[in-house]
């Protein structure tokens, strides 16, 4: 994986390019992108969209939602080799989840499947202002229908995208609360083991079994034990949710250990290595009806 | 959408409303921390939280919640919620916080919970 690239460009006026997807996202992201000083231009589609980008340099891609998923990757393709570094938001109606691989292998910033929360949008364009530097964040190591391969950089906005790319996959053997478990997990091995340091890694596998869907992290960190956690929030009794906050803050701790208790409570196992520092979480499928005996 | 917070006061009961969301994603849980902290820093001891406008909570965000109320209780004082709902009282019922925070449905209510002695029944 390549170092981060340089934050260091000086302000300047940024502009973005908004593709039609009907009034009320076209209004919102408007105004997300108003509200930050970035001037807006609109495309009627994703053709005219690619027809402008050869010509302007914009910083920020919007799609519109009318493509097909295969038609956004490759408009994203041919916009990327003619401005490497834009950062381009993926809208779609229609998909598959090997489409939203290929978009993240491509490099797309993020990519939402409907139907999708217009908040969610707005927050994730948000980030895509606020990030400088982002194109080598995540990297597609091996991809295969029943198991992907990550290397994800330590930064909450890179955590952010990843998520929003799971989600886009839309399985729906891969609910809501598998998905924060997962948040949860990575946010924990980036701050506890790359320390939020964006020249540090972690690498993420998604497994999709017939019975199960597994997703392993591994953070460049030491690793660690539970029992050095007995006085965090998850080894303590379910009853006793206030219980750590004292002994913690005698050690100079903040309350803690919510991440693990969350995602040890939302997915069927979570297994820790020898070392500490990489984790599986297996979420268990009923299979359809029609293969039950 | 990030957080937003209004204050209020209600006789020595401190209210208040959040809006958006307390992630770590862009510091607001930070922020919901700075704000609980600078209050209780000028004497405040008695804090309602209204999450009604609360779309989303994450583990940050509850450490923050846990640590303030178990801060309060020590010092007299203590910290409840209001309507907190969708995917806040989803988490919140996962991790079993509603046992050990007192959750109301009522502004009314939980204001009034404050001036009864000891916890007044969740009413969630």
């Amino acid at each position: 994986m390549n170092a981060p690239c340089s934050s260091t460009a000086p302000a300047q006026l940024k502009t973005a390019l908004v593709v039609a997807s009907g009034t009320d996202i076209d209004e919102l992201l408007t105004s997300v992108l108003g509200s930050d000083g970035w001037s807006t231009h609109h495309a009627v589609d994703n053709q005219h969209a690619l027809e402008l980008a050869t010509t302007e340099p914009f910083d920020l891609i919007v799609t519109g939602r009318k493509m097909l998923g295969p038609d956004d990757v490759e408009i994203l393709r041919r916009i990327r080799s003619a401005r490497a570094h834009v950062r381009l938001i993926i809208l779609t109606d229609r998909f598959t989840p090997g489409d939203v691989i290929a978009a993240m292998r491509e490099g797309a910033f993020s990519y939402f499947s409907a139907p999708f929360d217009a908040s969610e949008l707005a927050e994730m364009v948000r980030v895509a202002m606020a990030s400088p530097c982002w194109d080598d964040g995540i990297e597609v190591l091996s991809a295969t229908p029943a198991w992907v391969r990550l290397a994800a950089r330590c930064d909450i906005s890179t955590a952010d995208r990843l998520v929003q790319f799971l989600r886009g996959v839309r399985d729906p053997d891969i609910p809501e609360g598998i998905i924060f478990a997962f948040r949860e997990v990575l946010l924990n091995a980036m701050e506890y083991g790359g320390n939020f340091d964006p020249s540090q890694h972690v690498e993420i596998s998604f497994i999709r079994a017939r019975r199960a869907v597994a997703c392993r992290v591994k953070d460049p960190g030491h690793g660690f034990s539970l029992e050095e956690l007995r006085h965090a929030a998850i080894n303590r009794p379910a009853d006793d949710l206030l219980g750590h906050v004292a002994v913690r803050e005698a050690q100079g701790l903040r309350p803690g250990g919510f991440g693990l208790l969350l995602a040890k409570k939302l997915v069927d196992e979570i297994i820790y290595s020898e070392q500490g520092n990489e984790v599986l979480l297996v979420k268990y499928v009923d299979p359809p009806i029609s293969q039950v005996a | 959408m990030s957080l937003q917070i209004s204050i209020r006061q209600s006789d020595d009961v401190t209210i208040l409303d959040l809006r958006g969301r307390s992630t770590i994603d862009g510091g607001e849980s930070e922020l919901l921390d700075s704000h609980l902290q600078k209050l209780i820093a000028r004497g405040a001891r008695k804090l309602l939280l209204n999450l009604a406008d609360l779309t989303q909570v994450d583990s940050s965000g509850l450490g923050i919640i846990v640590g303030t109320c178990a801060s309060l209780r020590r010092q007299g004082g203590d910290l409840r919620v209001l309507r907190p709902k969708g995917l806040v009282l989803e988490v919140f019922k996962v991790v079993r916080l509603l046992e050990a925070i007192p959750s109301f449905e009522d502004e009314a209510q939980a204001l009034a919970s404050f001036q009864s002695r000891g916890h007044a029944a969740s009413s969630s």
